[in-house]
């Protein structure tokens, strides 16, 4: 049966990279703060997938 | 607001994994059990998760974050006081008897513990409350988007309900279960960073207790008269109504939660989903909460930030929306707002799963077509899938016409649950319980209720037989309301039971304390075992409790 960690840790991965790359090409930022929110939660997301990923494969493989 | 290519990209990209995730469960589903009831086959980690997401639908989000700016951090008795010793006491205690009875629906367990007429009454009241509030958050999700987005309304109901269709159709309960997971990780990612952020701006909780009136920051403090706080509450309406009646009426019965609770591989499972989910639920009022206390602090001190108005109040509803836009550049703006959409979506598709198992099993079965082959339920179950979905969205039109219809279910669920909660302890506990006191305390319960209503007055809702007594807030009103319930429910269960007979015990086996085995499980670390853990939860409560005196 599908292993939820496998599209949930994709999902998380491929929007994780999404919002780091835009946030490192789009010099934008939003009206009441200065940090470049995209790449932060960018990549605590992307981190995040790893990690599911990580723990599906390890499961898959036991 | 104006959303980018991102954003919308991101939302495409929810939408695909959702239905894919249906897509790929369809292969395991061949039997009316795999449908209806997932075929206890999820695993833990999964059915906790879900034990929570199925209740955190957007209203939980979007109305936390409103109650937050406009009661402050006394919002927080919904989780640390309401929901999570109710979700311990349903681990702890209930579950035994859900799972070991191998009932496969909240009224069916009614029916073997009572009697037919008592899971009728409860099978017919659910399967209309739970139709509703799919339809509900449907019509919030259409007026939502249309408000922040300008979508069209019709677009934004009828996507999402054929979406929310093409996953419960192909996966069933399972589908279900596994999107609401998703859903959970989604609003916790996206809703995180605008708590950190508003707080931030707004000077920390330092900076929360200078700029807001004191009672907004603590939790205790101004609870001895409900002319103290902006709830409009005191100490023993909050305990008994909201702490007792209220969340454990919900948390503990309604069969929307404690199907996904039902759906664990085994009885251990079973315990430890709803205590797992305790942790979690927790710190929910750091991520839904908080960020709506800081948006009345930026307001308050000119933080660049205003909450929106509506009449001469602020329109606190607005609240989460508004930071979005303030404090999320494109891109993760599309992932709050997918987040937004995926709580709705979870709250219909949990809805509707629930409506699904009650009306196959417990009506069509139980009713129209008892000894049908298991294909033929199969069947019903995908067509009663169809069928839900399509009231719901007449459900969602029909709140168009009526603009106060969420504070009418929100009352109907007090009529209901309150007085349900009364009758499961009653006939978890003791077995002298029997089918007459739980069905005429039922009716009674709910009459109460109903009573109550009529005779009080709160912010001009109620009193439609007469004015007795005036509280100072519907929430307060809510709470007496439950607690009127509960009581009359309990009292006339008991004295109907000792006028009738009980059943023997031994059809009561596995139903009701004393006649239960409830396995003592070896081999397991002691901090896996459920009382263990509902303590470590329990001094969790109390030290959170603390810091927020």
């Amino acid at each position: 049966m599908l292993d939820l960690r496998l599209p949930s840790g994709l999902f998380f991965a491929i929007t994780g990279i999404l919002l780091m790359v835009y946030g490192v090409v789009d010099p934008s930022r939003a009206p009441l703060t200065a940090a470049n929110v995209n790449l932060y939660a960018g990549s605590a997301m992307t981190a995040f997938g790893l990690i599911l990923l990580l723990l599906a494969r390890r499961g898959s493989k036991a | 607001m104006k959303l980018a290519t991102i954003d919308y990209a991101i939302l495409i990209l929810y939408f695909s994994f959702v239905i894919g995730i249906g897509w790929k469960l369809k292969a395991s589903v061949t039997t009316a059990g795999d449908f209806l009831t997932a075929g206890h086959k999820v695993p833990l980690w999964i059915t906790s998760l879900a034990f929570l997401a199925a209740n955190l639908g957007a209203q939980e989000v979007v109305g936390m974050c409103a109650s937050g700016a406009k009661y402050g951090i006394m919002t927080a008795h919904f989780y640390w006081i309401g929901a999570v010793p109710a979700m311990l006491f349903v681990g702890v205690f209930m579950m035994p008897f859900y799972y070991g009875s191998r009932a496969r629906s909240v009224p069916e367990y009614l029916k073997m513990r009572f009697d037919e007429k008592t899971r009728g009454l409860n099978a017919v009241a659910f399967a209309i409350m739970t139709l509703f509030s799919s339809g509900i958050s449907m019509y919030a999700l259409g007026r939502m988007f249309q408000l922040v987005l300008g979508w069209s309304f019709d677009a934004s109901v009828i996507l999402s309900a054929v979406i929310v269709l093409v996953y419960t159709y192909l996966g069933g309960l399972r589908s279900a279960i596994y999107n609401e997971v998703l859903q959970f990780f989604l609003i916790v990612i996206g809703f995180s960073p605008l708590s950190i952020l508003a707080v931030q701006r707004a000077g920390g909780w330092s900076g929360l207790q200078h700029k807001l009136p004191d009672v907004m920051t603590h939790t205790w403090k101004y609870i001895g008269a409900s002319n103290q706080n902006p709830m409009g509450v005191e100490a023993f309406g909050l305990f008994a109504g909201l702490g007792f009646v209220l969340s454990f009426g919900y948390w503990c019965t309604d069969f929307l939660v404690v199907q996904r609770a039902m759906a664990a591989e085994n009885m251990s499972d079973a315990r430890r989903t709803p205590l797992l989910a305790a942790f979690p639920k927790m710190i929910m009022p750091f991520i839904v909460i908080v960020p709506g206390i800081a948006a009345l602090a930026l307001t308050k001190s000119g933080g660049g930030y205003s909450l929106p108005m509506k009449g001469n109040g602020y329109d606190y509803d607005q609240a989460l929306t508004t930071l979005m836009a303030q404090f999320y550049p494109s891109g993760m703006l599309g992932v709050g707002l997918t987040a937004l959409m995926a709580s709705f979506m979870s709250g219909m598709a949990g809805n509707v799963t629930a409506f699904n198992t009650v009306f196959t099993y417990d009506i069509y079965q139980g009713y129209i077509r008892p000894k049908a082959s298991d294909t033929h339920y199969l069947m019903v179950g995908r067509i009663t899938t169809v069928v839900g979905i399509a009231l719901s969205i007449a459900t969602a039109y029909l709140a168009t016409q009526f603009n106060n219809i969420m504070d009418f279910l929100q009352l109907i669920f007090g009529f209901v649950n309150a007085p349900l909660f009364a009758t499961f302890l009653l006939g978890m506990f003791w077995k002298r319980t029997t089918g007459h006191g739980a069905f005429f305390g039922l009716l009674t319960g709910t009459g109460a209720a109903a009573a109550t209503y009529g005779l009080t007055l709160a912010e001009d809702k109620g009193g439609w037989i007469t004015n007795l007594h005036s509280f100072p807030s519907t929430m307060a009103q809510n709470f007496w309301i439950a607690i009127a319930a509960w009581s009359v429910c309990f009292i006339v269960t008991i004295a109907v039971s000792m006028a009738t007979t009980p059943k023997a015990d031994s059809e009561l086996r596995g139903l009701v304390y004393g006649l239960t085995d409830v396995p003592h499980e070896t081999g397991v670390n002691w901090y896996q075992r459920p009382v263990p853990l509902a303590l470590v939860v329990c001094a969790s409560l109390v030290v959170l409790n603390l810091l927020f005196l």
